[in-house]
C-alpha cells in the first residue's frame, strides 16, 4: 500500500514535469495540466473568499451582529452578477462606480504624501549634505539624473539644443535602471527554476537531504 | 440616468474618501472605517464575478465544440472537484482541499514560472546585443548586478558588492524616482478625472 | 572562428534549456557552500526584529506571495518566523492575495511547531481579505473589525494576543512578502497614513523601484529575492536562532552557477554579433 503522502508527491512531480515538457514543445500533457491549474486556481480562490472574507465581512455582520447597514454593500456586490442577465448588464456600473471611486480617492492624499513630497524630500540637496563630499556628490548625481529623467519622458517639445543634451542625460541613467531591473530579473527567474528543481531532487527522488 | 447616476455615485465616493484625508473629526473617521469595510465587501463580489466569467467562457466553448473543448471539460471538473473539496471538507491544514493545493495548484503554478528562467537565458544569448552605447551601458550595469549575485564572487571580490549597490543607490535610484514622479503625477491626474466624471473609460463604450 | 561563433549564435534553444538544466541540478547535488555577504539592507531588517522584547507587541506579516514566487518569498518567511519565534517575538499573520493563504498558514505552523509555540498567545493567523490598500487603510482603524475572524473561524476578539493589539500603533513592524506593487502600497497607506514601520521582503523583480524608499527611509530594510532571503538566514543561523541551513542558502549555489552560465552565454553572444558585423562591413568594402 502506498502512503497517501507519497502518493501525493508523485502527483506533484508528474504536474511539475507535465509543465516542463513545455520546453520541449507544446503537447497533450502540457496541456491537461495548464487547463487543470486553471479549475483548481478558480475554485481556490472561491472557496478562500467565502471563508475568509463573505462570511466574516458580509454574513456575520449582517445576520449575527444584526448591523443592517451592511445590506447596502451587500446589494452592491449582487449587482456585479448583473452582467449575465440580458437588458441588466448596465447595474454592475453601480458596484464598479462605488470601488473606482473609492480607491481613486484612497489613493490621493497617501500618495501625494509619499510618492511625491517625501520623495521629493529625499531628492533635495540639505545644508548638512555639504559638510561630507562623498554624500553630497552621491546627491548631485541623483539630482541631476533625476531632471534627466523626467525630461526624457517629456514630449510636448522636441528634444533638440539644451533639452537634447538633458534627455541624452536622462537615457544614461535610465539603461542603468533597466541594466539593474534586467540583472534582478535575471536573479528572479533563475530563484523560481531552482525551487522547482528543489522540490524534485529533494521532496520527490530524495538525492538531496 | 443609467450613466448619470453610476457617475454620480463615483463622484460621491471619490470626494468622501480624498476629503475624509484631511479632516481629523471621530465622526468622519467612523464613516471612513465603515466605507472602508464596505470596500472590501464589494471587493468579495468582484473575486466571484471573475470566477463566474470563467465558468461562463468554458461552457460556452464546451457548448459549440470549440477547438480544444476537451480541455474546457477537464478545467470545468476541476474547478468543481475543487470547490466540492473546499466547501465540504474546509480549508484548514490535511483537508482533502489544502492537499489539493498544496500539491496540485502548487507544483503547476510554481513550475509555469520556473520555466521562464530557461526563456530569459535563450533571450539572453540570442536577443541581448551592445548594438549602441545605451546597450552596452544598460549590459555593464546587468552584468555587475548578476556577478554581485555571484556568492563567491562578492564574497572574495567586496568591490563587487559595493559598486553594485551604489549602482542601486545612486544612478538606479535616480532613474526610479525619476519615473516614479512622471507615473504617480499620471496617475493623480487620472485619479481626478475618474472622480469628477471626465475620464469615462470605466463605462464601456458611449458617453 | 568567426564561422564558429556566429554558428554558436544561431544554436537550437533546447541545447540551451539543457546547459540551464545541468547549472541548476549539478550545484544542487554537489554543493560548494560559498558564505553570502549580507547588505545593509537586509541587516537593518535583522536588526529591527532583533530588538523588539519578547513577548510584547507583535510583528505583523503579509504574505502576498502565491505559488508563482514562493520559491523566492516562502525562505524569507521562514527565516523571519525562526528567528521571531526563538526570541519570543509574537507575530500576526494576514494575506492580501488568495493564492497566499495556504502558504502562509503552512509556514507559520511548521516554524510555530518547529520552537514549540501556541497559537493564539505566541502567533495569530488572520488569514485572507480582499481589498488591498482598503484592507491596508482598515487595519489602521481596528484590526479587529477588518479581520473579526481568524483563518480558523475564530472570533478574533477572543484571542488573548490580539486583546490590546487595535492598529498600527501596537504593531512595532510590518514585513510584506510580495512579488506586486503592494510592496509600495504599504509605505503609502500603512508608513504615510498611520506611520507603521515597514521593511519589505520582496522578489528580486520588484527590488530596484524600492531603493527610492529606502533613501528617504520610509522602507526600514529591505530583503530583496532568493539572495536576501539566504542573508536573513544566514543571519539567524550566526546568531545562533537555528541549526537549519535554509533552503534559500542550499539554493544559492545553483543561482551562482546560473547566473555566471547566462553572463557567459551574454558575452559568446555578443562576440558572434560583433565577428559578424565585421565579416558584414568587410563584405561591404570594394
Amino acid at each position: 500500500m502506498i502512503p497517501m503522502d507519497t502518493l501525493w508527491t508523485w502527483i506533484a512531480a508528474f504536474l511539475t514535469l507535465a509543465i516542463f515538457s513545455f520546453l520541449y514543445k507544446d503537447n497533450p500533457f502540457y496541456k491537461f495540466a495548464e487547463h487543470l491549474f486553471v479549475g483548481v486556481s478558480a475554485a481556490y480562490t472561491l472557496v478562500i473568499v467565502y471563508y475568509n472574507s463573505f462570511v466574516p465581512n458580509l454574513i456575520v455582520p449582517l445576520f449575527r451582529e444584526h448591523n443592517y447597514w451592511f445590506i447596502i454593500p451587500g446589494l452592491l456586490g449582487l449587482l456585479f452578477f448583473a452582467r449575465f442577465i440580458p437588458n441588466l448588464g448596465y447595474l454592475i456600473l453601480f458596484p464598479i462606480a462605488f470601488t473606482i471611486g473609492g480607491y481613486a480617492g484612497l489613493s490621493i492624499g497617501p500618495g501625494l504624501q509619499a510618492r511625491l513630497l517625501k520623495q521629493l524630500q529625499g531628492s533635495m540637496l540639505h545644508p548638512a549634505d555639504f559638510a561630507d563630499p562623498g554624500l553630497l556628490i552621491n546627491k548631485l548625481i541623483v539630482l541631476i539624473g533625476i531632471l534627466g529623467t523626467m525630461l526624457y519622458f517629456y514630449f510636448s517639445k522636441e528634444h533638440k539644443g539644451v533639452l537634447k543634451v538633458a534627455t541624452n542625460i536622462g537615457i544614461w541613467f535610465i539603461m542603468v535602471g533597466f541594466g539593474a531591473a534586467f540583472g534582478y530579473t535575471v536573479m528572479a527567474r533563475a530563484s523560481l527554476l531552482i525551487g522547482r528543481v528543489q522540490f524534485l531532487l529533494t521532496d520527490w527522488l530524495h538525492l538531496i537531504r | 440616468m443609467r450613466r448619470r447616476l453610476p457617475l454620480l455615485i463615483c463622484l460621491f465616493s471619490g470626494l468622501f474618501f480624498t476629503i475624509q484625508f484631511f479632516i481629523p473629526h471621530q465622526e468622519v473617521r467612523r464613516l471612513y472605517a465603515d466605507g472602508l469595510r464596505w470596500l472590501i465587501v464589494v471587493a468579495t463580489f468582484a473575486v466571484v464575478l471573475a470566477t463566474g466569467s470563467l465558468i461562463n467562457h468554458h461552457i460556452r466553448k464546451l457548448r459549440r465544440r470549440d477547438k480544444d473543448w476537451s480541455y474546457s471539460l477537464v478545467t470545468l471538473l476541476a474547478l468543481l472537484g475543487m470547490g466540492i473539496a473546499g466547501f465540504s471538507t474546509g480549508t484548514r491544514p490535511g483537508t482533502l482541499f489544502n492537499k489539493l493545493f498544496l500539491n496540485v495548484q502548487v507544483p503547476m503554478q510554481s513550475t509555469m514560472f520556473g520555466i521562464l528562467a530557461f526563456y530569459i537565458a535563450s533571450a539572453s544569448y540570442r536577443a541581448f546585443r551592445a548594438r549602441s552605447k545605451e546597450a552596452t551601458l544598460l549590459l555593464l550595469a546587468a552584468f555587475l548586478l548578476m556577478l554581485s549575485a555571484v556568492s563567491f564572487m562578492s564574497y572574495y571580490f567586496p568591490h563587487i558588492t559595493t559598486l553594485s549597490e551604489w549602482l542601486l543607490m545612486v544612478p538606479n535610484l535616480a532613474a526610479q524616482r525619476g519615473i516614479l514622479f512622471g507615473v504617480f503625477l499620471g496617475t493623480l491626474a487620472t485619479s481626478i478625472k475618474i472622480i469628477l466624471g471626465i475620464e469615462r473609460g470605466w463605462m464601456g463604450g458611449g458617453r | 572562428m568567426n564561422e564558429f561563433f556566429v554558428r554558436l549564435s544561431k544554436i537550437d534553444r533546447r541545447y540551451i534549456f539543457l546547459l540551464v538544466a545541468v547549472s541548476v541540478i549539478v550545484p544542487l547535488l554537489f554543493p560548494f557552500h560559498y558564505p553570502t555577504r549580507v547588505t545593509r539592507h537586509t541587516q537593518a531588517v535583522f536588526d529591527i526584529v532583533d530588538q523588539i522584547p519578547p513577548v510584547s507587541n507583535p510583528i505583523l506579516i503579509s504574505f502576498e506571495y502565491g505559488p508563482s514566487t514562493m520559491p523566492e518569498c516562502h525562505p524569507m518567511a521562514y527565516a523571519i518566523l525562526r528567528h521571531a519565534f526563538s526570541r519570543r517575538v509574537r507575530v500576526i499573520g494576514i494575506t492580501l492575495s488568495a493564492d497566499a493563504t495556504g502558504l502562509g498558514e503552512q509556514a507559520l505552523s511548521d516554524v510555530a511547531r518547529e520552537y514549540g509555540r501556541e497559537y493564539g498567545k505566541d502567533y495569530v493567523y488572520l488569514g485572507y481579505k480582499p481589498g488591498v490598500s482598503a484592507v491596508m487603510l482598515s487595519i489602521g482603524e481596528d484590526i479587529k473589525k477588518t479581520f473579526p475572524r481568524d483563518f480558523y473561524g475564530q472570533p478574533t476578539s477572543g484571542i488573548p494576543m490580539l486583546t490590546e493589539v487595535h492598529n498600527y500603533s501596537q504593531i512595532p513592524l510590518v514585513i510584506p512578502l510580495t512579488g506586486s506593487q503592494t510592496a509600495t502600497s504599504w509605505l503609502i497607506y500603512a508608513g504615510a497614513r498611520y506611520h507603521a514601520r515597514v521593511a519589505d521582503g520582496v522578489t528580486a523583480v520588484m527590488a530596484s523601484e524600492l531603493y527610492a524608499f529606502l533613501q528617504t527611509k520610509q522602507l526600514s530594510g529591505l530583503l530583496a529575492g532568493l539572495k536576501g532571503a539566504a542573508e536573513y538566514e544566514r543571519l539567524v543561523q550566526q546568531a545562533g536562532y537555528t541549526k537549519n541551513e535554509g533552503k534559500a542558502t542550499r539554493g544559492m549555489d545553483a543561482l551562482s552557477t546560473m547566473h555566471l552560465v547566462i553572463i557567459t552565454f551574454i558575452i559568446l553572444g555578443n562576440i558572434g554579433f560583433f565577428l559578424s558585423r565585421r565579416s558584414a562591413k568587410k563584405g561591404e568594402r570594394p
